[in-house]
């Protein structure tokens, strides 16, 4: 279990169970917080219903202030968390693509699975098109390659990028989190529409 | 007072203790005593000088000299191919590739031990891997391969033999001529010579 310091020594397999219980729990959380429903999710881009925002939001700051406090008492090696590395080009391409798979399709990758596991059948096309999208993706990878590439930042965060400790940082996305809700809420009072799940 | 206002304040309370939390570093790379008593008992961690002039007369590419002397003592005199970081900058982010890496051999050295000693410390506290000190330092490296000294007529033939190489490899790194040595024993016959130990531990 890499950075938590009491369980450095694990095997393998023990680590990729601990993995799978804790994708299961991901899993759970997503379809509590209502999100194996596409209205609920394309609702975050009408305005209607910004149910992603918040969760994303309050599940992202929680996460920060647990690794913040466990690294504090020395619990956690921060120096060998993974930090997702940063290609500026292929992130915003991607994000497009992913933003409008989103709408279009009234699922996150993520989402579609938890949709699938409950029995939608749009979910589970949902999962298939993702399937060959990737298929797609990977056997064209050399067209691709260069566009992937470009703009290489490595492993940044945006604490080192600003300069600031990441117990400032940590405070500083909380107030724009808090913000951020507060404005969510004015947009659902202003798009309102009326949930009609239980008549289709 | 909603759920939603008190959610906000108690993340905004946690948020301002986080900001106040002092930076602290911590790391799960733990030299252990332990382990490092098992070095020094085993002593992987030491090249002795002959090794390390098998390696330079075979011009081993993985190997990595590194004085951690202060530049003046290394202008003045430096083992051949040897680089000078000097200890006190040795975890500079401009040294880190020598020091940090897989590919290469790095052996520390310094007149004495104490300085490539902790040079060696150092490297194994932060995990850096290959990082070996040379047994005796410069000191033992004049004593042993520049001006070898004959280990008299009762030597053993083991004895001799590493005096002969030892001797080989002065004339090699001084380029002085073969002194002929009165004293030697008449020559014998030729002992097969053990293969001599390769550097021990990192990715070898």
């Amino acid at each position: 279990m890499g950075p938590l310091v009491p369980l450095q020594n694990i095997s393998n397999e023990l680590n990729l169970l601990i993995a799978f219980v804790i994708g299961l729990g991901f899993g759970i959380a997503l379809e509590q917080a209502g999100f194996s429903s596409s209205r609920k999710l394309a609702g975050m881009f009408y305005g209607y219903d910004t149910t992603v925002l918040k969760v994303f939001f309050t599940a992202a700051i929680t996460a920060m202030l647990g690794l913040i406090f466990l690294s504090f008492v020395g619990l956690i090696d921060l120096d060998i968390v993974y930090v997702n590395e940063y290609y500026i080009y292929s992130a915003i391409v991607g994000g497009v693509i992913m933003g409008a798979g989103f709408i279009i399709g009234g699922f996150c990758p993520g989402t579609s699975f938890t949709a699938a596991a409950i029995g939608k059948i749009d979910a589970m096309w949902f999962v298939l098109g993702s399937m060959i999208g990737i298929f797609i993706f990977g056997e064209t990878y050399s067209i691709f390659q260069e566009l992937h590439m470009s703009g290489y930042k490595g492993a940044v965060k945006v604490s080192d990028v600003l300069g600031i400790r990441d117990g400032y940082f940590a405070l500083l996305l909380i107030l724009v989190a808090s913000a951020m809700f507060w404005l969510a809420e004015l947009a659902e009072k202003k798009f309102r529409r009326d949930d009609i799940t239980k008549e289709i | 007072m909603n759920t939603r206002v008190i959610l906000t304040i108690i993340f905004i309370s946690f948020g301002s203790i986080a900001a106040m939390l002092p930076k602290q570093k911590i790391s799960s790379i733990q030299l252990e005593a332990d382990d490092l008593l098992r070095d020094i008992k085993l002593r992987t961690h030491l090249v002795s000088t002959d090794e390390l002039a098998d390696l330079l007369i075979n011009h081993d590419p993985t190997l990595l000299l590194i004085d951690v002397r202060d530049s003046v003592e290394y202008g003045k005199y430096h083992l051949p191919g040897a680089i000078n970081i000097p200890l006190k900058e040795l975890l500079d982010e401009k040294w880190l590739p020598y020091v940090d890496q897989l590919s290469k051999h790095n052996i520390f050295y310094s007149n004495g031990t104490i300085l490539s000693s902790e040079a060696g410390i150092l490297c194994r506290q932060l995990g850096f891997k290959n990082n070996f000190v040379l047994e005796g330092g410069l000191n033992a490296w004049f004593a042993t391969i520049i001006k070898p000294e004959h280990p008299g007529s009762m030597a053993t033939s083991e004895e001799l033999d590493q005096y002969a190489r030892r001797k080989a490899a002065s004339m090699y790194f001084t380029g002085s001529s073969a002194a002929t040595d009165q004293n030697s024993a008449p020559a014998l016959p030729p002992v097969p010579r053990k293969k001599k130990k390769r550097v021990q531990g990192g990715c070898s």
